[in-house]
Order: C-alpha cells, then sequence, then structure tokens
C-alpha cells in the first residue's frame, strides 16, 4: 500500500533537518561518465582505418589500374572512367577496342559492386592469363592515347598487404616475361592488414565497388 | 515541505553531460568511418641514381654494407661453400646468402635482434639516423627490401616491415632522398645482381606524387 504524504512527514521529528544522500546518484553519475569516456577513448584508439579509395586513382593524366596483393590472391580494379572520352577522339577500329576493353572490364566492376560483405573475401589466385590480358589491354589503351594524341596513361599501381608478396611477386615474374608490360609503369605501395578496402562509388559512372 | 532539497537543476546538469558525451561519442564514431587514407602514388622510374640497399624485418632496418656482404660471398664461393644453391653464413647480422644464377646473390635474414629498429629513427645519437644521414641525394636513392611477415611469435597478418618502412621513407622524404621498395619473404628473398640477370636486378626508386 502507498504510503501517503502526511505519513511520510509525520516519521520525522519537528526540528530535524532532512538530509538526502547524494552519493548513489553521484556514484551512477560519475559510472556512466566514465564507461562513456573509455569507450570514447578506446573507439578512438582501437577503431580500424578504414581505406575508402576510389575506383578511379590517377594523378595527372596518368590512370591507375589497381591490384592490391593479399595473402589469399588479388582484387583487381580496372579504370573505366576516361575511357568513353578517349573512345569519342579516335577512328572507329581503335573505338571497338576500346568498347571491348570497357565491357569487360564494367563486368569485372559489377561482380565487385554485386558482391555481398567485406570486398576483401572477393581476392582470389592471380590467374596469368587474366594478367596476360589487363597487360595488354592497358599497352593497346596507351597506344591508342598517344596514337590519338590524346593526354591519357594507364599505369599498374599495385596495394601490397602484409602477407600479400607472395600474388605481387608471380605478377612481377609475369611481367618480366611479356614484352606487353615493358612500356608500362609501375608502382607499388604498402598497406596495412587494418585498412579495410572499402571503394567510394564513382558517380560519374557508376562503376565502382564496396 | 522547505525541508525538501530540489534535485531539478542537478538532475539537469547530469542529463546534460551525459547527453553532450553521447554526442562526442557518436560524432567520434562517425568520423573514425569516414577516416580516408589517400593511397599515394610512387612511379618507379629509371634514374641515373645508385641504391643503397636496407633490409627492414620485424620493425628493424638494416643497412647492407655490399660491399662486406660481396667479399663475405665471394669468399664463402671460393672455399666451396655456396656450391649448389645452399645456403652460407655471411658474418654480417645473421644474414644467410644463396647464390643463384637467375638472381644473384640471394639475402635471407634470420635474428634481428641486433639490427636499429625504425623508432630510432629521427633521434640524433642513434647509428641508423646516422646511416641514412650519410645518404647524398644527389648521387643516391634508398632501396628497402621489406619482409612482408614477422616471424617468431608474432604471426598476426598486421604484423610486417611496412610501418619500418613507411617511417623511413617519409624520413628520407624530409631529407629529399628517393625511395624504392619490394616486398620479400623467404620465398621471394632479398638479391642483389647486376642488370644483365634481367628485371629481376631492377632496383627502381619512385618518387611521391600528389593524388587528384
Amino acid at each position: 500500500m502507498a504510503m501517503s504524504r502526511a505519513t511520510r512527514y509525520a516519521r520525522y521529528q519537528q526540528g530535524e533537518k532532512l538530509e538526502i544522500s547524494l552519493f548513489p546518484f553521484l556514484s551512477i553519475f560519475l559510472c556512466v561518465m566514465g564507461v562513456l569516456s573509455f569507450i570514447n577513448v578506446l573507439n578512438s584508439f582501437s577503431t580500424p582505418q578504414k581505406i575508402e579509395l576510389t575506383a578511379q586513382l590517377e594523378q595527372g593524366y596518368k590512370v591507375a589500374y589497381q591490384i592490391f596483393s593479399l595473402p589469399d590472391g588479388i582484387i583487381s580494379v580496372p579504370p573505366t572512367k576516361h575511357l568513353l572520352k578517349l573512345k569519342a577522339v579516335v577512328n572507329n577500329s581503335d573505338a571497338l577496342v576500346i568498347e571491348d576493353i570497357l565491357d569487360r572490364r564494367s563486368l569485372s566492376m559489377q561482380r565487385l559492386e554485386k558482391h555481398q560483405g567485406s570486398v576483401m573475401n572477393l581476392a582470389s589466385e592471380p590467374d596469368m592469363d587474366d594478367i596476360l590480358e589487363a597487360i595488354l589491354d592497358i599497352r593497346k589503351l596507351n597506344q591508342i592515347a598517344l596514337k590519338a594524341n590524346y593526354l591519357y596513361e594507364e599505369f599498374l599501381l599495385f596495394g601490397i598487404y602484409p602477407n600479400g608478396g607472395s600474388a605481387y611477386q608471380k605478377i612481377r615474374d609475369v611481367m618480366s616475361f611479356t614484352r606487353d608490360a615493358a612500356s608500362i609503369s609501375v608502382g607499388l605501395e604498402p598497406l596495412d592488414s587494418n585498412w579495410t578496402l572499402n571503394l567510394k562509388p564513382d558517380l560519374s559512372s557508376k562503376k565502382a565497388f564496396r | 515541505m522547505k525541508n525538501l532539497i530540489s534535485l531539478d537543476s542537478l538532475t539537469d546538469i547530469v542529463s546534460n553531460s551525459v547527453g553532450i558525451l553521447i554526442i562526442f561519442a557518436v560524432i567520434n564514431l562517425i568520423h573514425d568511418n569516414n577516416k580516408t587514407y589517400q593511397l599515394e602514388i610512387p612511379i618507379e622510374h629509371r634514374t641515373e641514381l645508385s641504391p643503397a640497399f636496407f633490409i627492414i624485418k620485424n620493425d628493424s632496418i638494416l643497412a647492407m654494407d655490399t660491399d662486406i656482404l660481396f667479399s663475405n660471398a665471394t669468399l664463402q664461393a671460393t672455399r666451396g661453400a655456396a656450391t649448389n644453391e645452399r645456403l652460407f653464413a655471411l658474418d654480417y647480422f645473421d644474414i644467410l646468402g644463396k647464390i643463384n644464377e637467375d638472381k644473384g646473390v640471394s639475402f635471407y635474414a634470420r635474428d634481428t635482434s641486433k639490427w636499429p629498429t625504425f623508432k630510432e629513427l629521427g633521434k640524433g645519437n642513434s647509428k641508423l639516423t646516422k646511416t641514412l644521414n650519410t645518404l647524398d641525394a644527389k648521387t643516391q636513392f634508398a632501396f628497402f627490401f621489406v619482409y612482408d611477415s614477422n616471424d617468431g611469435d608474432d604471426q598476426s597478418t598486421s604484423a610486417s616491415g611496412f610501418e619500418a618502412f613507411r617511417e623511413a621513407r617519409e624520413y628520407l622524404k624530409t631529407r629529399r632522398i628517393k625511395t624504392g621498395w619490394r616486398p620479400v619473404n623467404d620465398e621471394a628473398p632479398a638479391n642483389i645482381c647486376k642488370d644483365h640477370f634481367g628485371k629481376r636486378c631492377d632496383y627502381l626508386p619512385s618518387y611521391l606524387g600528389d593524388v587528384r
């Protein structure tokens, strides 16, 4: 049964001061503050840094064909952004070549786009035929751009994850034996395993992956 | 009634403080999730500069004295220790060597406890800093063989010499010294050879350009 207000006041004698202990309240308050601050600090230290790379990474007129080398294999991210512009300035036969390359690259990017979950799981053992085809495509595109006097050059950019050296070495071995690779510039960058790959969607061509 | 203490103001302060902390936590979370790392674009290129070789393993960086390494390798070869692609000691910081027709002399790093760590970079009295400071930007560039995984107990996938390399590269960048690198491991070890052996003996620097 609920105690009436009159009854509660009746428990205190007249002249006696009402004392309310703030200890439980302050205890809870400080605990909540402490836990929140701790979570905040912990979060700022432990949250893995996320790489967000656009599918179209470029430096001036040089455009990167990105290959990420992981322990389980590689992920290829071919550029598509400027190919339509390049196609517009070349002759018909070269335009057909560009269209063919663009179609294959678009399919490859769609496969990456459609994948549910972490894109890192898509890494696969480097297929030498695919690598040779990619190298040949890059060489063809660079030659077409040069012939059309269009400022465009693709190069291979390797992002190497820890324990990802073997896949990279395999590709470099293939490159050392094919003449198509001789004229292609190469760059390589070391990555950390806690840098998760998360490519931003490319709004211009809508060919990107997460 | 006059004996009652009003908790309104206290409750107000408490709720405000907790609310602000929650907002901070959420902002921090969102901020971290959107943290981006711009991939550098280093592109290998031919140069007249000569390479100064380094090996990076287990966060340690070792300058390779090629004069000592090659004279020791030659000595071992003349003694017959280097026949049939056998591993032999080079008497240089526990590095083992192997002579191979395709790759020249390959180097296998073992115990790195005597190597300087990258944390010594920039410290004036450290041997590593002094070694890097001797590089001449007009005639030399630094080429790093970087182990893509650590050995010993530290088998996590995040463990590699990459962080040490990035630190060394940043340090050398401030001194305008170009750097090049190659990931290595026991299957694909560091090797030094003349360029007539082929592309495997290309040691090229990269420049670090801006990402547009």
